[in-house]
């Protein structure tokens, strides 16, 4: 009998320490954030950080029924660390979504964790074709290379380009840049004449560019980011070398400006955000980051960053009062046209968003819209 | 007629090999004489960029000042690093002591860690990205030689190079502290018997290979436009190839190692994608290795 009502007691305890769950859910919703902070890609992840915490600033002040906070773990863009925080969060009963990481390696070596244990996860950044393949709790904030490519094969082609040099870096998302540009160019009639990848901080691009110069091609196509980009738009300008250069929006960053200066000019591009645009939303975004920043600009990167938290947080609005890992998935992958400062985005049945691209061209220093 | 893509080749591989050198001769000086590694040459040469890129935004000075504030941080820097990682391990001066190899290479790790103290240090103060550099300081306009586009940069650092080893040569051979370096490398023990301040002469040299350090450090950042907290690594690594290429302790060998080294990779470009051009050095460093233990110019028994 007294054993009984020890079992009883027990019961009851676990009970309503299961109660206390869903009414502490109530009061915050946690999500964690895996990012580089540290390192040689510390720059990106100190502005995601940047992003999100405008964004939650926003959303606490609020008069929601909830409140929401981020844990914030540093990767060092390192594969094996992402992992570790990756079973880090997945241990952590408090998180229910995952934001990050920054590259597409090492998302989609922590995917794996999240697919196993079952994690929403939603990389502002990630780019590669086969991160989002990984499992139905893979969401990401960037528009692929397999929107991009075509887009810039039809651009360089309405340009009467005709054969293009290709280089772009040695990692995950720089090699996804070149087969599907080589794809996309095969079908609009370019023709690849030189096709190279280069390990990243590479410093000295002159061997690659005389090679390239070489080849001769109409034009170069480049996957890159700001610094590799800067490096190599001063050196192709140094050997007075005028081959049109067309980038991905990867390298969509003021600092490239601020870094290459008038080698950058004539550069084209693509992008989803442009930090002038007259939209009160975007014009709220940039003067808040402006006013963390010392008057800085934000590129295109912590703009999805942004978006990507402000969608986590609709979406466990949605979910709300009831947010678990598979609840919040759930929500998130009936994500339509939440209106960001990066366009419209919404999940289509594979978890990618679909933005809409816009050509940039830089001219006297500046990304204005590029001419048709 | 020689293919012009070769001769532009050949310059850009010397141009490379230079930077290259310009860090490999300081940090083979401090090897020369203390027969160990000091890995946080690197940090002495961003410590030189930082320097010069702190003193261009603060007060817009000449080129040349900017290249002696930035030589200025450099013999500070050695002082220093020589006072924080290697003195501590030569408190000890019983003949065991000094003779015992783990006291030496205990400073393979003192000075790692400061590398990474400062590293983390200059992170944390400018943040990790590469700072923009006013365009009117960077050393990089064309320069049309024939067929060939140098930059002005390339002109510099060559000179600067040239007049470091000679004055280098100079100092150690003709010059007294010279000599003390040269007693000291050979044979510490001996010379502190005859009455050499060894430790003066080891700061001396500390002194002397920094400020060379940070010398390649501001020329080579002004020359790529290129300054941020990780930019010593990777020539770091490099000028540890050209020394060892060179016979560990050859200052000439160590120069026409690097030069080597950087013809080598800009050449491979050619026949191999730059992403493999790297693959150069380190499989000069395993060649060498296995098949010249002592170096390519390393077989004299004259030290430094």
């Amino acid at each position: 009998m007294r054993m009984r009502t020890f079992a009883l007691a027990t019961i009851a305890a676990f009970a309503a320490a299961n109660l206390a769950v869903p009414a502490l859910a109530r009061d915050t919703v946690t999500f964690g954030y895996q990012l580089p902070l540290t390192g040689d890609t510390a720059q990106y992840g100190q502005d995601f950080r940047k992003a999100a915490e405008i964004a939650l600033e926003e959303f606490n002040k609020g008069d929601k029924p909830f409140t929401v906070s981020i844990v914030f773990e540093d990767s060092r863009s390192d594969a094996k660390e992402g992992v570790n925080i990756a079973r880090k969060f997945v241990d952590d009963r408090r998180i229910v979504g995952v934001l990050g990481d920054f590259t597409s390696t090492v998302s989609m070596a922590a995917a794996q964790v999240y697919k196993n244990e079952g994690m929403p996860q939603l990389s502002q950044t990630a780019s590669h074709p086969d991160y989002t393949k990984i499992s139905e709790w893979q969401f990401r904030n960037i528009a692929t290379q397999a929107q991009e490519s075509p887009f810039n094969a039809a651009w360089m082609a309405g340009s009467g380009i005709k054969t293009v040099a290709v280089i772009a870096e040695q990692t995950d998302w720089g090699q996804s840049v070149v087969n599907t540009f080589a794809a996309a160019a095969r079908e609009k009639g370019l023709n690849i004449i030189f096709q190279e990848n280069f390990n990243r901080g590479l410093k000295d691009f002159r061997s690659v560019i005389s090679k390239i110069q070489r080849a001769n091609p109409d034009a170069i196509y480049t996957g890159f980011f700001y610094e590799d980009g800067a490096q190599f738009l001063k050196q192709v300008h140094q050997m007075g070398i005028r081959t049109p250069v067309y980038s991905t929006s990867a390298a969509y960053s003021p600092k490239l400006l601020e870094l290459a200066g008038e080698a950058a000019n004539g550069l084209r591009l693509t992008s989803n955000f442009l930090p002038n645009s007259p939209d009160p939303d975007v014009r709220h975004f940039v003067e808040e980051w402006k006013a963390r920043s010392n008057g800085a600009e934000p590129g295109q990167f912590p703009a999805q960053a942004y978006d990507a938290v402000r969608i986590m947080i609709a979406a466990a609005e949605r979910a709300h009062p009831d947010v678990t890992r598979r609840s919040l998935r759930d929500e998130l992958a009936k994500t339509t046209d939440f209106p960001g400062v990066t366009g419209k985005t919404t999940f289509d049945a594979d978890r990618e968003p679909q933005k809409v691209l816009a050509k940039v061209e830089v001219t006297g220093g500046q990304f204005v819209p590029a001419g048709e | 007629m020689i293919d012009p893509y070769y001769l532009q080749q050949l310059a850009i591989g010397l141009s490379l090999g230079m930077t290259y050198a310009l860090m490999a001769i300081g940090f083979t000086l401090i090897f020369g004489v203390l027969n160990v590694v000091n890995f946080a040459h690197g940090e002495v040469y961003t410590i030189g960029a930082f320097a010069g890129l702190v003193a261009i935004t603060a007060f817009a000075p000449p080129f040349l000042a900017v290249l002696f504030l930035a030589l200025a941080a450099g013999a500070a820097a050695g002082f220093s690093l020589e006072r924080i990682a290697f003195r501590p391990f030569r408190r000890f001066t019983d003949e065991a002591s000094l003779k015992s190899r783990a006291m030496r290479e205990s400073t393979l790790l003192s000075s790692l860690a400061v590398s990474i103290v400062v590293r983390e240090a200059l992170e944390i103060v400018f943040g990790s990205e590469m700072q923009p550099l006013p365009f009117e300081y960077m050393i990089n306009a064309p320069v049309q030689a024939g067929p060939v586009t140098l930059a002005t940069g390339d002109l510099i650092i060559f000179g600067v190079a040239a007049a470091m080893l000679a004055g280098l040569q100079y100092m150690l051979k003709r010059t007294r502290i010279g000599l003390s370096i040269r007693a000291v490398s050979n044979n510490p023990l001996g010379a502190r018997y005859v009455g050499i301040n060894t430790d003066r002469t080891i700061v001396m040299t500390f002194v002397v290979g920094s400020t060379m350090g940070a010398a390649a450090g501001i020329l080579v950042g002004l020359y790529y436009g290129a300054i941020f907290p990780a930019m010593g690594f990777i020539p770091g690594v490099k000028a540890f190839v050209a020394m060892v290429m060179g016979g560990l302790s050859s200052i000439p060998g160590a120069v026409i190692s690097a030069l080597i080294l950087g013809v080598s990779e800009s050449m491979a470009t050619t026949f191999l994608a730059s992403g493999w051009a790297d693959m150069v050095a380190y499989g000069f460093l395993i060649l060498t290795l296995v098949f010249f233990p002592s170096g390519l110019f390393g077989a004299g028994r004259e030290r430094v």
